[in-house]
Parts: C-alpha cells; structure tokens; sequence
C-alpha cells in the first residue's frame, strides 16, 4: 500500500509538472499535423479502408514520443536538477517513483487518440467507426499499460546512455515501422517481422485496426501478448532503474548529470 | 552512551580512466555524540560532501565502516534512511514550477508517510520555517534563502533524529544565515544530532559544539570549538587598531613580548604569559589605545594554519 501511495503521488507530481510546463504538452499540438497529412495522403489516393491507419497512427506515435522523449527525460532531468541526491537518500526506491512520473507522461501521450479521431471527425468529416468497440477499447487500454512498462525500460535506458540525445532521437523511426504503426507489418520484409513481433506496438496495431474493421481473431491472445510484453519492459526497466542508482552510488556520480 | 554517527578507518577513493585514483576519504575515524552539533571544516576537494554523501547512503564506502544511531550505512541502508535527514545547500534540488506544499507532499510521500501525516507535518514545518504564507507559491519565485529554509523542510518532513547539512547558508544574505542558525539551535534543544558541513568559520563558531577539519580526506583535527584556540599552543594575545606602526615597533621591544604581526585589520601582540598580556594592555591604555582586548586564537585562524595556504589549490 505503500508503495503504490508513492506511485499515485509520483502520478499527481507529474501530472501537475505537465499542467504548469507547457512542454509537456507540446506533442499534443503535433498530432492533429500528423492525422491531417496522414488523411490526406489516404484521401488522395482514394484509400478509404485506410482511414483506420491515419487515426491510430498519431495515436500510437503519442505515446511512442510520450514513452521516449518525455518519459526518458525523467530520470535525467531529476539529475540535472540536483533532486536525484535527496531522491537517492530516501527510503523509498527510485524505480517506484519513475513508474507513478512515467504512467502520468503516457496518460498524457493517450490524448493523442482522442485528438486524432477528432481531428478526422471534426476536420475532415471522417468519423472512424469502430465495429468491435469493446475490444478496441480494450486494446487501447492495453496498449496504455504496456507504454508504461515501456516507458519504464527506455527511461531506464536513457538514464544509462552516454549519448541520450542521439539515443532518443534514433528511436522513433525504427519502431513506427517495425511497430506497424502508419502500415501493417505484412508489407514489411517477410525477414524484419519476427523482429516486429517482439515489439507491443505491432500487436496493438493490429488489434486496433481488426477491431475496427471487424476481423478480429484471438484477440484474447493478442491482449495477453500486448500486456506480456509491457510487463516484460517494466521488469527491465525497474531493474535498470536500479542498476541506475547503485551504479551512481557505487561511482559517485549522484550529484552528477 | 553509543555515538549518533560513527566513521572508522573510512576510505572513499574515485576511480579515473588512465589516471590514478581520486583519493577523497583518507582512513578518516570520527565520533559525533547524540545532540551534538559537529562542524566539518576544510577546503573545496577535502572530502566534506563524501563524508555527508557516504553517511547519508548516498555514496559506497570504498571500505570502512560508518553507522548511523548504531546502524551500518551499507548493510542497514533502508533503516539508515529513515533516521537521517539530508539538507544540501543551494538552489537546486527542488520541483521549481511547483507550490511549497507540493513539493513536501511528494517528498513525504518519499518517506511512507501517509497523506494525512505529510498534510499536518508540512503545515507545521511550512509555519516554523516562515514560509507558511508562500507555501502555495510556486518554488520558482522563492529566494535564495526562503529555498534554504524549504530544503530543511524538506530534510525534517519524516522528523530525523540526525541532520546531515552541507553547506546550508551559502549564498544566504546575513540576516537570512542568522535565521537559520537559531532555528538549527532550535532543533538541536530539541534532541537531534547535526553534521554541519561548512566553510563558513562564523557560521561554525556560532553553531558547533565541536569541529573537525579535514583536507585531502584526512582528518587534521577535532576539538571543542570554544576552546579550539589551544591547538595553536597557549599563546596568549593581545589585539588593537592602530593607524601607523609606531606602537607595534615600541611593543616589540618590550621583554613579555615574543612577537607582533599585522592582521588584516590591526595589530596583534603574543605575550609569554597572561601577566605579560596584562601589562601590555596597561600599557596600550596608558597611551590612549582603548580598542585593545585580550584575545585568543579564532578557529579561522586554527583553520588557516592547520589547512596551511591552499590558495585555489583542490
């Protein structure tokens, strides 16, 4: 129970870091930009069964951008500011706190899906239908919980990285693709796939748009993987995390950004 | 009685790629008792901050051992925690787009405690800082010193029975310094244990029932900080401004007097023996020096000479 107090309050910490920084909010003004290129291109190309990918798509992208650029800062913004010290001193775990801050930065990353289908319904009249709401939603859900572990491992990375800047900016692109975000990984190279399978992204994508073209099969088994897969990238990042703090402790490079 | 903070033979040493290592902690032994106040003096890079680093479960020993109230910092690390608090002077350290409040809410959180515990400890300790008034001001547009007063806050949330400050009042205007030196003096009536890391030697003088200097992580020297003038030898002394050396030359001639030197702001005779001192200031009141007094070795000049000229040396 303890813990998870320090979890809501690492939770409500953030959230009120991204009501006064508007920072945080930044990548929230990208996603109508995203959906209104992505609709277009599929409207010029008279692609309406395509209208599903352009409005997942910035939704999933908001998360990715909210998992590695804004919950990767984390841990080394605490740093630079000179809180990771008493952070450190305290009896509670680092790791519980990153997992409340990073569950707020997704939270705020999951806009982008209503944003996206807005921006579709209200901006260019395409109201995207979903045929199996319930499984959507659930996917959707899912697909929140496993951004969290994931953030959990990338901010775990980051903090560790030499190079975090070139680290987060080289982890976008693989992923959407690999992650079948704007296209299905069917297109893919049949030898990339298995590289997308392990990626939560791929099965979320795909779950999203069976769901809403109505062709869904096993989606049971696509949840469970979604969910296995986040809470795989949770246990790697909290044992990150640590490793990130008894490395500091071990060097002396608490104090240090 | 078991000593509130303990270091034996503690060594800490910096490892550094094709060079030797960083020696920062040098076998460095030292007893604080219970509701003690204990100075730590020394130059930038004398192992100050990994000693209150190292005590506060901050930083690894590379070997020895310390203990907090009887525990190990590395073997009781999580019961260690609960029992220090960690003031760090400065203006970082805080969430600077959030209240005062908010900030003690999360950092309490950080200590288990409950909601309705933070909620009641952050109010009474947001009041007896002086910042009850501010406490729903965003950090950001706190001073220097109203930061410093939430940092002790912030240190005295899960109510430690010692207190690790590292230089607290740098950059504090005086009156803000002085402040924050009775309020110490004011949690220590109250039964807690300090380790004040400073460079300040008013601040030590005012504050410290003992200090210790230590440079390139050994320890020079303990003592009572009333009395740390003997380390210097018996000496006595006697103090006065003149304006020109007329005096000084005409004193050194005199048979109890073994030296006089030019301090920054006056003159300073040693005497052999209190008597001799006694006969001095007679003698510098019968010519109309009456800002002549007796004077003993100040723990800035036991510094000084202990620690030897540095300059910017680390």
């Amino acid at each position: 129970m303890t813990y998870l107090r320090v979890v809501w309050q690492a939770f409500r910490l953030q959230a009120e870091l991204a009501r006064r920084g508007p920072q945080h909010l930044l990548m929230l003004l990208v996603t109508p930009m995203q959906t209104a290129s992505l609709l277009a291109l599929t409207l010029h190309s008279h692609r309406p069964d395509a209208l599903v990918n352009a409005v997942i798509a910035p939704g999933m992208i908001g998360l990715w951008v909210a998992a590695l650029d804004y919950a990767g800062r984390v841990v080394p913004e605490d740093q630079w500011a000179g809180r990771f010290t008493p952070m450190v001193a305290a009896p509670v775990p680092l790791t519980v706190v990153v997992v409340g801050r990073v569950a707020a930065v997704v939270l705020v990353g999951a806009v982008a899906f209503a944003e996206s289908w807005l921006t579709a319904a209200v901006g260019f009249g395409r109201v995207l239908t979903v045929a199996e709401p319930g499984v959507f939603a659930a996917a959707v859900l899912a697909t929140c919980l496993a951004a969290v572990g994931t953030a959990m491992l990338l901010s775990g990375v980051i903090a560790l990285s030499r190079a975090r800047d070139v680290l987060q900016n080289s982890l976008s692109y693989p992923f959407y693709i690999l992650g079948g975000v704007v296209f299905p990984i069917t297109v893919l190279p049949a030898w990339v796939r298995p590289f997308s399978r392990v990626v939560f992204l791929s099965w979320s994508a795909q779950l999203l748009r069976d769901a809403a073209h109505g062709t869904v099969r096993h989606w049971a088994v696509s949840l469970a993987v979604i969910l296995a897969l986040g809470a795989a990238a949770l246990a790697g990042g909290m044992w990150l995390t640590r490793r990130v703090v008894d490395g500091a402790r071990r060097k002396g490079t608490v104090g240090f950004a | 009685m078991e000593a509130a903070v303990s270091a034996s033979a503690l060594r800490r040493t910096y490892e550094r790629k094709r060079k030797d290592a960083v020696v920062a902690l040098d076998d460095l032994t030292l007893s604080i008792a219970r509701n003690e106040i204990h100075g730590l003096l020394g130059p930038n890079g004398a192992g100050k901050t990994t000693l209150v680093k190292i005590l506060s479960t901050v930083l690894l020993p590379t070997a020895g051992t310390a203990r907090v109230l009887g525990h190990d910092v590395v073997a009781e690390t999580r019961t260690v925690r609960t029992l220090v608090g960690l003031v760090l002077g400065g203006d970082r350290g805080l969430y600077d787009r959030l209240s005062a409040r908010r900030n003690l809410l999360f950092w309490g959180a950080l200590y288990k405690l409950d909601a309705r515990t933070v909620r009641r400890r952050a109010d009474a300790l947001l009041e007896r800082v002086g910042l009850a008034e501010r406490a729903d001001d965003p950090v950001e547009r706190f001073s220097r010193g109203m930061r410093q007063r939430l940092h002790l806050a912030r240190g005295l949330l899960h109510e430690p029975q010692v207190l690790f400050l590292d230089e607290p009042t740098s950059g504090l205007d005086p009156v803000a310094a002085v402040a924050f030196r009775r309020l110490v003096l004011e949690l220590r009536d109250e039964g807690r244990t300090f380790l004040l890391a400073t460079h300040d030697m008013d601040e030590a003088t005012a504050l410290c029932d003992r200090v210790s200097l230590i440079d390139r992580g050994r320890l020079l020297l303990t003592d009572d900080t009333a009395s740390i003038g003997r380390i210097l030898g018996d000496r006595e002394c006697v103090d006065f401004v003149h304006d020109d050396g007329t005096h000084a030359e005409a004193l050194a001639l005199l048979p109890e007097v073994t030296d006089v030197e030019r301090l920054d702001d006056r003159w300073r005779v040693h005497t052999a023996d209190r008597d001799g001192s006694r006969r001095v200031l007679a003698w510098l009141v019968e010519r109309d020096v009456l800002t002549a007094r007796h004077a003993q070795p100040t723990l800035e000049e036991v510094y000084l000479r202990t620690v030897g000229d540095r300059g910017m040396r680390v």
